[in-house]
């Protein structure tokens, strides 16, 4: 059953055009994961390198490709959490950084804090060496259409916010029965400057724990916060309920509570493993016993066996 | 269905020669916060009041007192939640405001976001005409003196903490608010517990309102607001809902610190695992307070 990686790449309303890319993306990252997990990777390796591959693929909502805030500029947000330890790392507000989920690891491994924010995430990044980059590179043209878009007079907020393709996030189990968690974001489309979301608060937008397993979330940002999503999941593992149910579980009650609509992905130490979305839509792939999974639209279920490269 | 509020000073080696004022603040703002209570006031109303008194207080490490980083600069975090609907504001490292709980109920109730941070929590702070201080009108010449002491911060030892404060209202409704300047000496941006939802605080009617104080990474890695809750629902009383809690953050990643809790039911709890924690609670017309462990003082609300 193990090892075992799922990767998410947002859950919303993704237009029919720009499907294909996200189920490519999605795919292509956890194939990557998987490859690692399969040389003897950890957990925590594998949801880095999937994070960091959708964040460096401008087709997603993370790194490269993030959505811009009211003033036209690039602010992200990241989470990256160890489940032996409950060691974590996360950053908000991060600006000039290709890879956000490579600083909040940084952010675990050599600082005794576990969340930097702002300027003082880029001063740490400075620190570290990390490559300031120029804005721009982390800025495409569909980014920059929406914003402009979004803006105009007449512009329908809520149709605005639809057609965004959300967070990225990635969950393993590797051989060791280790499981972590990772998630990366430009936010919301629009939002006020220092906006934070789900994405970097531990609970929220991601929770692993070797005793439960591990979550990582995406969709309506501050309905995550509120009912503390990958948190309140966990919790119905650890109450006996299965990844799928747990999952089914704290959507509905983000619904039903909040009203607020999301997806997440979801792994058990033993390898049992969900990708389930109460948006209309979530790209979401998974790898297990070399066979690749993946979906788009609700009740989607493709596979696809993963040819073994290693002969 | 009475009224019960519970605040906290922060959870830590309390020094004598603070210990007095620590108390006598906890039971000031337990005083003020009641009152709103008493007249009426939500449970959101009061948790707020009763943060606030704590911020103007600079005994205490937040607002007026905070702790410096290791700039030298005041960073200031703050979260308040509403127990009726999940509704919630929290601001991150937001420099030199004199009520960062305030500020955060600001984002909660006048944008259509749950956190704001750095420059762009302070400029909403602007827009609304929340005045800014400089640094030093907020700064203590005790914080000045440690920060010059403890150039580096030292993981493990414990300066100054959190204040904090949960309560229920006549309506059965519950509330939180958690209010800090963080570690001395920390990081420029360095996020603690406080602000983050379900870590530093967490409030739902169905189970009852939590505020933490103490190793704020050990309580971000447990979610330990929202651990207590989940020992709630699960049916355990407030009190040995906060004691398994705080026992599995020792164990799991030896991490102390404290908790106050309130249930809709008005029962409550102020539970810690490090040496002090100042705390009162106003029940029923009595203050009960402490500061060392098992300590249950009580005095009249009134005087």
């Amino acid at each position: 059953m193990l090892p075992v990686v799922v990767v998410h790449g947002g859950a919303g309303h993704i237009p029919k055009e720009r499907s294909d890319l996200s189920t490519s993306g999605v795919c292509s990252a956890v194939r990557s994961a998987y490859a690692l997990l399969q040389g003897g990777g950890s957990s925590l390796d594998a949801v880095v390198e999937a994070v960091l591959l959708l964040e460096n693929n401008p087709s997603f909502n993370a790194g490269c490709g993030s959505v811009l805030n009211m003033k036209g500029e690039v602010e992200m947000d990241a989470l990256v959490m160890d489940g032996k330890t409950l060691s974590s790392g996360a950053v908000s507000a991060v600006r000039n950084v290709a890879n956000p989920i490579q600083l909040a690891r940084l952010v675990m491994d050599k600082t005794s804090h576990a969340f930097l924010t702002a300027e003082g995430a880029s001063q740490f990044a400075r620190s570290m060496g990390v490559p300031e980059v120029p804005q721009e590179s982390l800025i495409t043209e569909y980014s920059r259409m929406r914003w402009k878009k979004k803006l105009a007079p007449d512009a329908n907020p809520v149709e605005c916010q639809m057609g965004k393709m959300g967070t990225v996030g990635a969950v393993a189990v590797d051989t060791d029965g280790n499981v972590a968690c990772a998630t990366s974001t430009g936010g919301m489309l629009n939002k006020m400057e220092g906006r934070v979301g789900d994405t970097p608060c531990i609970g929220s937008g991601g929770y692993a724990d070797n005793m439960s397993g591990a979550v990582s979330t995406t969709g309506h940002g501050e309905a995550i916060m509120k009912v503390t999503l990958a948190r309140h999941i966990l919790f119905h593992v650890e109450q006996g309920q299965s990844a799928e149910a747990a999952s089914d579980l704290g959507l509905a009650h983000m619904k039903s509570r909040v009203g607020g609509l999301g997806g997440v992905v979801t792994v058990d130490p033993q390898g049992n493993w969900a990708a389930r979305f109460s948006s209309r839509q979530m790209a979401w792939a998974a790898a297990q016993k070399d066979t690749l999974h993946y979906g788009l639209y609700t009740g989607e279920h493709f596979t696809q066996i993963i040819e073994d490269h290693r002969a | 269905m009475s009224a019960v509020l519970v605040v906290h000073g922060g959870a830590w080696a309390i020094p004598d020669e603070m210990a007095p004022a620590s108390v006598d603040g906890v039971k000031a703002a337990a005083r003020h916060g009641a009152s709103v209570l008493k007249s009426g006031g939500s449970a959101l109303d009061a948790v707020e009041a009763a943060v606030r008194a704590l911020e103007d207080n600079p005994i205490f490490n937040a607002g007026h007192g905070a702790t410096l980083n290791v700039d030298g600069e005041v960073e200031l975090d703050a979260i308040i939640v509403d127990g009726r609907t999940l509704a919630s504001g929290a601001v991150s490292c937001v420099t030199n405001i004199a009520n960062p709980v305030s500020l955060a109920r600001a984002v909660m109730e006048k944008t259509s976001h749950v956190m704001l941070t750095g420059k762009g929590a302070n400029q909403f702070a602007e827009s609304i005409g929340i005045n800014t201080f400089p640094t030093d009108k907020l700064v203590t010449e005790y914080e000045k003196k440690e920060w010059e002491k403890h150039k580096k911060y030292i993981a493990g030892v414990m300066a100054h903490d959190t204040v904090g404060a949960v309560a229920v209202d006549c309506a059965g409704n519950v509330a939180c608010a958690t209010s800090t300047g963080g570690i001395r000496n920390k990081m420029v941006g360095r996020v603690g517990d406080s602000p983050v939802i379900g870590c530093g605080g967490y409030a739902d009617n169905s189970s009852g309102a939590v505020s933490c104080t103490g190793h704020g990474e050990s309580i971000l890695k447990v979610t330990l607001a929202r651990l207590v809750l989940s020992h709630v629902e699960q049916e355990k009383s407030v009190a040995d809902a906060s004691q398994l809690s705080l026992q599995y953050m020792s164990d799991r990643v030896q991490g102390a610190g404290g908790t106050i809790v309130v249930a809709p039911s008005g029962q409550w709890a102020a539970t810690f695992t490090t040496e002090r924690m100042a705390w009162a609670a106003a029940v029923d017309g009595e203050l009960w307070f402490g500061i060392n462990p098992e300590e249950r003082l009580k005095e009249k609300l009134s005087q």
